[in-house]
């Protein structure tokens, strides 16, 4: 460690006013062109570290102890206004959502040159060149004609891609990028991630990577720290850590992460939720004791401190070598095998979707979302489409679900045609999970409300008692203790939200479930445990499921067969396996490589 | 911070609902609270100070106007006015405006447009001239001024409320409720009325100090209610004329209408921060 290192955190402490600390100790170094990858699930506090150095903390946290230094200097000592003119010249930032991130109602032209006048270019015309510059560098086409766009007409592709061109355009020695591809798309996340290490190459600058993305992580970082409760668990070299990890919970994770090649296993699922800035400050010993399947005695009294246990190797674990023992539990019933019924659930011919638009003169304009489907979901069948957005995924879904009318061909769900059927006859028949469970749930609904309100569209309705038990069965279905039943949504985490979702789905009993991206949003602990739930309600419920996902991974852990969608259309589908390890269509190739990049190799 | 804001918002929710509270009181037990008949006249005490002014006696407390009546009895008498059309005219408004803001912020579409447009253009009219409009043709008369203020104001609720219906309407569970078979009202009377509902308590309770304010008005210019009820105005309009050597006069009755729409401006701060999901999302685990 006796090596120059750009960025230098040393014993970094957050808490807020009240004395609750966020994060605790954290020891971070990033030497010169490297890129460090800091991973945590949300609640870590990953971001807090980001915001500490940008000194950007929310309201009511402060540094309470340890140090920032950055290239020899202390950041922490510096006055407000020194650390501001090296903010932007040489650290430089690129957002998690570009589309936030830059001033709509100025042009990129605009936003740019004001950032190069900041960091010394004196002249307008050297300003724009430079900004063309940047542009071509980052491998934006027409970049002169992009300085005169607003940012509402560039994708969120492109408009990540000027921020990255803005984060390096005054050769920073450190760049900070904070989940800079949640935002994007799978097939562009690819592509901005090469970007970035592409850029940092060119400018020899060193990186700071926040993500909650093992395999993204993976793929781009030379070294990886990975953060639990606001404590540094494990550092050193990214492939190491991600194949080979020396913490129970670095190995969990990696369990808990669908794969796409390999051997198709069981989800890690780590039990009970990570302890909240409140629940962390009163513990004696190992933050992550109370998850770990291995933790013993001495784990909840002593806290393990962050130790080398090879060379560049750090873990704050008091058995690191017993971490490979952790394993996926055995399943109970191992009985996978259940035969799929022949009668088709739904079934979709020449099926399309136009949009009429009408512009200023009351012109009409069709637009065609979906074109010419053809595909068939069999009772117990579980389906995955993947697709870019755009790709018509929530138009189908849509019409699925009846929020949407057929414009073309035939559309028959559990043997009745959705276009002549009336509406009533299907609400029993076909549920929709929603993707965001936070809006999915009224927040003035108790739980028992919510679970049960498919029944309250019915002419009949059931005696308190029964509806009582009827609540407690939805919700051990989706692995919910009963005395959930009469919270309120803000009162549980995520995941718990998530299950309320899908319990609500299957309250009466429909045959075809539909879910629009339900995990896309969630951590990868709870993600598997989702996960995990719909291949155990599959062996009880029987029910079919045409699960949307931009996650190729997550679609072959869940589903029989995948249909790909490209712009309206479906251009390849057939079983999950030979779709993924044989792809003929050349976008489903370019999905599959843009899924695999480095990857995580296969389970133990 | 927060825990200051909090009290701040806890007090003045407290002083406003309970000034708020004491003259809605005033109004309904005006017959009793009242020493005087508001319409009886003492001729030989004419102008009569307050009683902690010189000259002033406990007979009366806030002294006589220039016909010998007694100020304190109709200033009770006057918040009977003004509690009556402030209550009546502010309910009405609001169920006039809330029912064509939950049709135009659910249906969208040409039903939005039409109750959108007319909206805009009903809010071109300046809102006082256009009530002394409606008054000159309705007449005067207490149900008169409820009347013109629902029409007038009913345009508020509904721009308002519009837009947070659309916002509620753009919610995964109203699409949800769809989903199950729920029927437009009940879904609408289910699902978006109890989001909406917060919201519209507090535009009620700012309404009520509009109402206040544009009965003084609509009394003062002698087109409120008829001239033998006593109305906060109309007391401002009597004692303009002896402003210079009777002060008082004028001052309580300005006081009273300040009060009083200051309280139930505070009442429906507060309860917009209380009652607002956003603000107060820690309901205790």
């Amino acid at each position: 460690m006796t090596e120059r290192q750009v960025l230098r955190i040393r014993h970094l402490e957050i808490a807020l006013r009240t004395g609750q600390r966020i994060l605790n100790g954290v020891e971070l170094g990033i030497q010169p062109g490297r890129i460090l990858g800091v991973i945590g699930e949300s609640g870590a506090g990953k971001s807090m570290i980001g915001s500490a150095i940008a000194d950007t903390l929310p309201r009511g946290l402060g540094i309470s102890g340890g140090a920032i230094e950055f290239d020899g200097l202390t950041l922490t000592d510096m006055t407000a206004r020194t650390r501001r003119s090296l903010l932007g010249r040489d650290i430089g930032f690129i957002p998690q959502e570009p589309m936030s991130a830059l001033n709509p109602s100025l042009t990129i032209g605009h936003q740019i040159c004001h950032h190069l006048a900041r960091i010394g270019l004196r002249t307008a015309k050297v300003r724009r060149d430079r900004a063309v510059e940047l542009f071509a560098e980052v491998g934006l086409d027409r970049p002169q004609a992009l300085l005169d766009n607003y940012p509402h007409q560039l994708s969120g592709g492109m408009l990540q891609r000027v921020l990255i061109a803005m984060a390096f355009a005054s050769n920073p020695r450190l760049v900070i990028a904070d989940e800079p591809t949640t935002a994007l798309d799978v097939t562009i996340q690819k592509k901005v991630v090469e970007l970035i290490a592409r850029t940092r190459e060119a400018h020899d600058t060193s990186v700071l990577f926040i993500t909650h993305d093992l395999q993204l992580a993976a793929e781009i970082c030379d070294d990886v720290s990975v953060l639990y409760a606001g404590r540094i668990v494990e550092t050193g070299a990214a492939r190491r850590i991600i194949n080979a990890p020396r913490h129970p919970y670095s190995r969990c994770l990696n369990l808990a992460t669908p794969n796409l090649k390999g051997r198709m296993a069981r989800l890690m699922i780590l039990p009970g939720t990570m302890p909240g800035p409140v629940e962390r400050t009163g513990m004696k010993g190992c933050e992550f004791a109370t998850r770990c399947p291995i933790a013993e005695g001495l784990c909840r009294t002593a806290r393990p401190p962050l130790a080398e246990i090879a060379p560049g190797h750090w873990s704050a674990c008091h058995w690191p070598e017993r971490t490979g023992t952790v394993a996926v539990p055995k399943a109970a019933d191992a009985a996978e095998g259940f035969v799929l019924g022949s009668a088709p659930v739904l079934r979709a011919k020449g099926l399309g979707k136009a949009y009429r638009q009408h512009d200023w003169l009351g012109r009409v304009r069709e637009v065609q979302a979906l074109r010419n489907l053809d595909f068939e979901i069999r009772e117990g069948e579980f389906v995955g489409i993947v697709g870019e957005s755009g790709s018509g995924k929530s138009s189908l879904t849509k019409m699925i679900v009846g929020l949407e009318d057929v414009t073309s061909g035939v559309l028959e769900v559990a043997g009745l045609d959705r276009a002549t059927a009336p509406r009533a006859a299907f609400f029993d028949k076909v549920q929709l999970v929603f993707q965001d469970p936070q809006s999915a749930l009224n927040p003035r609904r108790r739980i028992a409300s919510l679970v049960t309100q498919a029944l309250e569209g019915r002419a009949h309705a059931l005696s308190k008692a029964d509806q009582k038990a009827l609540v407690t069965e939805l919700l051990g279905k989706v692995m919910l203790p009963p005395d959930v039943a009469g919270r309120f949504p803000d009162q549980l985490s995520g995941g718990q939200k998530q299950r309320v979702n899908i319990a609500r789905a299957l309250c009466s009993n429909p045959r075809l479930l539909i879910a629009d991206e339900i995990v896309s949003g969630l951590d990868v602990s709870v993600q598997a445990q989702i996960l995990e739930l719909l291949r155990a309600l599959r062996r009880e419920a029987g029910f079919s499921l045409l699960l949307v996902s931009h996650d190729l991974a997550v679609v072959r852990h869940v589903c029989d067969r995948t249909l790909v969608m490209c712009k309206g259309e479906i251009v390849e589908q057939g079983p999950v396996e030979e779709v993924f390890s044989n792809p003929l269509h050349p976008y489903t190739r370019e999905l599959v490589a843009a899924a695999q990049g480095a990857g995580i190799d296969g389970g133990p | 911070m927060m825990g200051r804001n909090y009290r701040f918002a806890d007090l003045g929710l407290f002083i406003g609902g309970s000034f708020a509270a004491l003259v809605l009181i005033c109004g309904i037990f005006a017959p009793w609270i009242a020493p005087y008949h508001p319409n009886d006249q003492e001729l030989l005490y004419i102008l009569a100070p307050p009683v902690w002014a010189e000259g002033g006696t406990a007979e009366h407390l806030f002294g006589t106007d220039s016909l010998g009546r007694d100020t304190l009895s109709r200033l009770i008498y006057g918040a009977r006015t003004a509690m009556t059309v402030a209550v009546a005219a502010s309910f009405g408004a609001m169920l006039l405006g809330a029912f064509f803001a939950h049709l135009a912020g659910y249906f969208g579409g040409w039903v939005d447009w039409i109750i959108s447009r007319t909206v805009e253009v009903w809010l071109s009219f300046p809102p006082v001239v256009l009530s002394m409009l409606l008054i000159t043709g309705l007449g005067i008369g207490i149900d008169k001024v409820i009347l013109a203020i629902v029409l007038v104001d009913w345009t508020r609720f509904c721009r308002v409320l519009r837009s947070e219906v659309q916002v509620v309407r753009g919610q995964d569970y109203v699409a949800f409720a769809r989903l199950i078979g729920l029927s437009h009202p009940r879904v609408i009377m289910k699902e978006i009325f109890p989001a909406t509902l917060p919201m519209l308590i507090t535009l009620l309770s700012l309404q009520m100090g509009i109402s206040v304010v544009v009965e003084a008005i609509l009394s003062f210019v002698a087109m409120g209610v008829p001239s033998d009820v006593p109305a906060w105005g109309q007391m401002i309009a009597d004692a303009r004329i002896d402003m210079y050597y009777a002060p008082w006069g004028l001052a309580v009755p300005i006081f009273a209408i300040f009060l009083t729409v200051l309280s139930f401006n505070l009442l429906g701060d507060g309860l917009r921060r209380r009652l607002d999901p956003r603000q107060s999302a820690e309901r205790g685990a």
